[in-house]
C-alpha cells in the first residue's frame, strides 16, 4: 500500500512543479467550469464507487475511465475498551462512464470490482472479492453556463451549473450476512445485496480559472433478501479547484475540498442495529492532468472528524487514482 | 418543450423515491416453530476485557487486582416477549456454570418457542427449592459444579460466585491472595438472587432464526458495586453473614446485555 502513497505524492508534486512553469495566463482561455459528478461513497466496502471519490473528471463532460480506490480502516473486534483492533483494507477497481443521452441528459454508470481484506489480531486474515454493486444514474442539467461570446454583453463573470440526478444501485455484489455479525465493521461486504435509490444534486460555479463545486447525494437503501437493511446515506462535498494550462500539458487542475458522509442506523430483520449509525468528514487534496483526450487524477482523503459505529470503526485514509478518456 | 422535459424528469425522480418508500417495517413478521437461543457471557472488568492472571485492574476502592478465577452460576431462565408473555425454561435444565478459566461462557437454551423476546430474568446461584431436592435431584449439574470449584461440600452447598486472585492496596503493599466465595451456606442463609435485564434489540426466535444474546458481565461490580467490599479489610470472604449478602446483591449488578445478534444458526 505504501507504494501507492509514494506514487501519488510524487505525482502530485510533479504536477505542482509543472504547474509552476506557467502559472498565470491560460493559453486557451476556455471556461474553467468544473463540477462534481456522482459521488456515492460508502465507508463500507460495499459502496458502488467506494470511498467518496466521486469526483468525476474535473473539467469535462463525458468520459469512460478506470478508477482505483483504496480505503484504510480499523475496526474494534470486541465490545470492550481493550478489545483488539482489526486492520481493514478496501480496494475497488472501477469502470465508470458518463455518457450523453441528449443535450441536457447524461447517463452515469459505475461498475466496481471489490477486493477487500482484513487482518485479525491473532494473525488470521479474511478476504472477500467480486463484482460489486452496479450504479446507474441519469443527470439532468437545470442550469448550464453560457459560453462567452465576442462582445462584453455576451460574457458572464460567473459560470453557474446545476444538475439533478436520480438512479439505482443494483444488488450485483455478493452480500454475506455472516460478515454483519460480531462486533467488527458491519460494512465488510462486496455489496449491500439491496436495490437502492439515489438522488443527487450538484452545483458548481466557475470564475476565471477557479471552480467551486458543491454536491450532495442521498442514497435510500432498502432491505436485502437476507433481511439486512443498510442505513440510508447522505454524502456531501465541496471542492475548490483551479485550472492551469501549460505548453506540454493541456490542463492541470489541482483541487482541495471537504467531503462528508452521514449514515443512518442499519436494520436487521426490521430491528435497528445499535452502533451502526455515524458520520465522517474528510479533507481532500488532489489533482487532475489532461493531455488531449486523456485525463489522469489522484485524490487523497484524510478524516478531519469522525464518529463511525460509536467509535468501533475508524477511517484512516483513502486514495483514489483514475484514468479517463474524454468522449 | 423544455418545461415538459423538466417536468418529466422530476416526475421520474418522484416516482423513484415514492416507489422506494414501500413499507419495510416488518419486524413483527410471523415467527413459527422453535429454535435455540444462545447466551454469551463476555466477562470484563470495568469496561476492559477480563484477562485471567495477566492483567491488573484498579477498582474504585483503590485496590489493584489480578484475577485468576471468575466463575458463577446462572439459572432459572425466563424469557419475556413483546406482549409480556413469559416462557419459563424447564427448571431441571436451567442451571449453568459460567467459567472464564474453563472457557465456559456460552449457555444454550434449547427448543425455545418462536417469538420476539424483549427481556429476560434469571437467577444468580441455586435456589433453595432446587437445593432442597437433595443431591439426587441435582442431576448432572452437581458434577459440573464440582469440576468447576463451585461446591464447598454438599452440606455447605454451592458457591454461586468463585472470584479469586491477588491484590495490593495502599494498606497492603505485597500481593496478597483474595478469595470471594459467595453462596447460600446450606439452607441457613439464602443468597440466591434474581436478575432482570432488557434486551437492547429484540431476540427473534423461529424455525429459521436462532439469536445470540451477548452479555457484558462486569466483575468489578463484585467489590465495587452497590456496597463497597474492601479486600484490605477482609481478603477471604466465604461464610460471612454481613458481607456475603452484600456481595450477592453486588453480583446482580454485573449483568448487562450489550447486544443481540439475530440470524440463522451458524451465522454467528
Amino acid at each position: 500500500m505504501k507504494i501507492y502513497i509514494i506514487i501519488s505524492l510524487v505525482l502530485t508534486m510533479g504536477y505542482c512543479a509543472q504547474a509552476e512553469v506557467n502559472p498565470g495566463q491560460p493559453i486557451n482561455p476556455e471556461n474553467p467550469f468544473y463540477k462534481y459528478d456522482y459521488e456515492d461513497c460508502d465507508f463500507c466496502g460495499c459502496g458502488s464507487t467506494g470511498g467518496g471519490m466521486g469526483y468525476g473528471t474535473v473539467g469535462n463532460e463525458n468520459f469512460v475511465g478506470l478508477r482505483y480506490i483504496y480505503q484504510s480502516y480499523k475496526s474494534r473486534d470486541g465490545i470492550f475498551n481493550n478489545s483488539p483492533w482489526v486492520d481493514e483494507h478496501f480496494n475497488t477497481l472501477q469502470l465508470w462512464a458518463k455518457l450523453p443521452l441528449t443535450e441536457k441528459i447524461s447517463l452515469t454508470a459505475l461498475v466496481p470490482y471489490q477486493f477487500h481484506n482484513r487482518e485479525f489480531e491473532d494473525g488470521q486474515t479474511q478476504n472477500i472479492s467480486g463484482l460489486g454493486d452496479v450504479s446507474l444514474l441519469a443527470f439532468y442539467t437545470l442550469v448550464k453556463p453560457k459560453m462567452d461570446g465576442m462582445y462584453a454583453n455576451q460574457q458572464t463573470k460567473y459560470k453557474h451549473s446545476l444538475e439533478v440526478g436520480a438512479g439505482l444501485k443494483l444488488p450485483v455484489g455478493a452480500y454475506d450476512r455472516a460478515n454483519n455479525e460480531g462486533s467488527v465493521n458491519p460494512s465488510f461486504q462486496v455489496g449491500t445485496g439491496s436495490w437502492d435509490y439515489i438522488a443527487a444534486l450538484n452545483y458548481s460555479v466557475g470564475y476565471k480559472n477557479w471552480g467551486l463545486g458543491v454536491m450532495s447525494t442521498y442514497t435510500l437503501k432498502t432491505e436485502n433478501k437476507k433481511e439486512y437493511h443498510f442505513g440510508d446515506q447522505f454524502t456531501y462535498g465541496v471542492n475548490l479547484s483551479k485550472v492551469y494550462n501549460t505548453l506540454k500539458v493541456d490542463r492541470i487542475i489541482p483541487f482541495v475540498g471537504l467531503s462528508g458522509e452521514v449514515y443512518q442506523e442499519n436494520e436487521s430483520f426490521g430491528l435497528s442495529v445499535p452502533k451502526t449509525a455515524g458520520s465522517v468528514l474528510f479533507g481532500r487534496l488532489g489533482t487532475e492532468v489532461s493531455i488531449k483526450k486523456i485525463s489522469a487524477g489522484v485524490n487523497f482523503m484524510l478524516p478531519v472528524t469522525q464518529n463511525l459505529n460509536d467509535g468501533g470503526v475508524e477511517a484512516r485514509f483513502r486514495l483514489g487514482l483514475h484514468l479517463n478518456y474524454t468522449l | 418543450m423544455k418545461f415538459l422535459q423538466k417536468t418529466q424528469f422530476l416526475f421520474l425522480i418522484l416516482s423513484l423515491i415514492l416507489a422506494s418508500c414501500s413499507s419495510d417495517d416488518d419486524a413483527a413478521q410471523s415467527l413459527d416453530g422453535e429454535n435455540d437461543l444462545v447466551i454469551e457471557f463476555d466477562n470484563s472488568f470495568n469496561g476492559d476485557d477480563l484477562l485471567l492472571g495477566t492483567s491488573t485492574y484498579v477498582n474504585g476502592n483503590n485496590e489493584t487486582l489480578t484475577i485468576n478465577r471468575f466463575n458463577y452460576i446462572v439459572s432459572n431462565f425466563i424469557l419475556i416477549d413483546a406482549e409480556g408473555n413469559e416462557y419459563v425454561y424447564p427448571k431441571d435444565d436451567s442451571y449453568f456454570v459460567v467459567s472464564e478459566e474453563e472457557k465456559m461462557t456460552e449457555v444454550t437454551l434449547k427448543n425455545i418457542p418462536a417469538g420476539e423476546y424483549v427481556s429476560m430474568r434469571f437467577g444468580v446461584g441455586v435456589d433453595q427449592e432446587k437445593y432442597l431436592q437433595g443431591a439426587a435431584g441435582q442431576g448432572d449439574f452437581l458434577q459440573v459444579a464440582e469440576a468447576t470449584n463451585m461446591m464447598w461440600s454438599w452440606q455447605a452447598g454451592y458457591k454461586f460466585l468463585n472470584f479469586e486472585g491477588t491484590f495490593t492496596s495502599p494498606e497492603v503493599a505485597t500481593a496478597t491472595d483474595f478469595k470471594i466465595h459467595m453462596g447460600s451456606h446450606g439452607s441457613s442463609l439464602d443468597n440466591y438472587k434474581e436478575v432482570s435485564v432488557n434486551l437492547p434489540t429484540a431476540a427473534l426466535v423461529s424455525d429459521a432464526l436462532s439469536p445470540v444474546v451477548h452479555f457484558a458481565v462486569d466483575a468489578n461490580e463484585v467489590l465495587d458495586g452497590n456496597t463497597k467490599i474492601l479486600l484490605s479489610e477482609k481478603a477471604v470472604v466465604m461464610v460471612d453473614e454481613v458481607k456475603s449478602p452484600q456481595i450477592a446483591t453486588n453480583t446482580t449488578g454485573m449483568f448487562r446485555v450489550d447486544h443481540v445478534h439475530n440470524g440463522e444458526h451458524g451465522d454467528h
